[in-house]
């Protein structure tokens, strides 16, 4: 398991980078928009009807986006649950840790390829 | 002249033949305002008790001698002025090195690390004289330049919370200088660090705390490096599957 994580190393951290700038920076204008914005009534009406918005995520670029932003922020917590065990003492479980980690962010990263394709249905 | 301060020191002291483990001793001293916590150490060590051990050096920030916990933070105590404390002050060694004596570190084990990353222009064939010298922009000198600034002090060391746990991690200035010679235009031998950097405890065990960034006394940025190293190596990772690596370098 360990010399498969080191291996893995640059995808893992490569899917915790992406994970975190979207977690950081898109996810929280996800909120806004939709969660404020629509329940302020700020944004609303139409340009949050049920036809538009499937329209925005079956579209090739928008199902991407939703995808990305569903899987790669749990490969940001996953590598840094990892790395906050690590810090706190935890190397001797390293293996175990991070099995269950990316093992989580895997298995939340193929329901969210399933939900997206089936969007497409 | 100016007037004189009273400040309380609490030293720790280590004897290897006589303790089991460091103790602290206090000293009450008489300080200038201008001072930085080093005068005051060797204030201590000229006149109020010899047998104080502590290594400096310069005094100016260019040795790298002088590194301490002050205050619970890891700090050049030739730059770092008494007048940014209150009136009472904690000094112990530096954290995550053994204790050799008082306020004196091992360094050895970790000055191994640095021959790691290979930290030298590495050429897969030698340059004759004739050729002339080896042209840099500006631009291509700025990419690695703050890189080298490292003076060696060892308190990006004390400061990480990765060295206290993996003992095997290469650490912060090593890492650094490894990149700053892969950033260089002249090297040709990124591969080879790049697989030291991609190895077990390098550049990927680093979990960017960002704290040998945050002490670092001459703005060396080492978690900026490391996380530049991460990109490149990530890129390089996924292109050594299409573009064979690297030729014999020395």
């Amino acid at each position: 398991m360990k010399t498969l994580m080191l291996k893995l190393e640059p995808v893992i951290w490569l899917l915790f980078s992406g994970g975190m700038m979207i977690g950081g920076l898109l996810l929280p204008v996800f909120v806004l928009v939709v969660a404020l914005g629509g329940g302020l009534g700020v944004v609303g009406g139409e340009a949050l009807g049920y036809d538009r918005m499937l329209a925005l995520v079956t579209h090739p670029i928008g199902s991407l986006v939703v995808l990305a932003a569903m899987a790669l922020p749990v490969w940001g917590g996953a590598h840094h649950l990892r790395h906050l065990w690590i810090d706190f003492g935890g190397l001797g479980s390293d293996s175990l840790v991070g099995f269950l980690c990316y093992g989580t962010a895997l298995a939340s990263s193929i329901a969210a390829i399933l939900a997206v394709v089936r969007l497409h249905a | 002249m100016s007037e004189k301060l009273k400040k309380t020191f609490i030293v720790t002291r280590f004897d290897p033949d006589k303790d089991e483990v460091p103790k602290t001793q206090t000293y009450e001293i008489e300080v200038e305002p201008d001072w930085k916590i080093l005068d005051a150490l060797n204030h201590i060590k000229d006149t109020v008790d010899p047998t104080l051990s502590h290594r400096w050096s310069c005094r100016m920030a260019v040795c790298g001698s002088c590194g301490m916990t002050v205050n619970g933070e890891p700090k050049l105590t030739c730059k770092d002025p008494l007048s940014s404390y209150g009136d009472t002050i904690e000094i112990s060694p530096l954290a995550n090195f053994p204790i050799v004596r008082d306020l004196v570190v091992e360094l050895e084990g970790f000055m191994e690390k640095f021959q790691e990353v290979k930290p030298w222009i590495m050429v897969a064939k030698e340059r004759a004289v004739e050729e002339g010298t080896t042209r840099q922009s500006p631009e291509e000198l700025a990419d690695f330049k703050g890189f080298s600034m490292c003076i060696n002090c060892m308190l990006c060391y004390s400061a990480c919370p990765v060295v206290s746990n993996e003992p095997e991690f290469l650490g912060p200035a090593a890492l650094a200088l490894g990149h700053r010679y892969n950033q260089d235009t002249r090297d040709e031998g990124s591969h080879v660090r790049n697989a030291v950097f991609r190895d077990e405890g390098a550049i990927f065990s680093c979990s960017f705390a960002n704290e040998c960034s945050e002490v670092c006394p001459k703005n060396v940025n080492p978690s900026g490096a490391i996380q530049q190293a991460k990109l490149a190596n990530v890129i390089d990772w996924a292109t050594s599957f299409v573009v064979k690596r690297g030729e014999d370098v020395s």
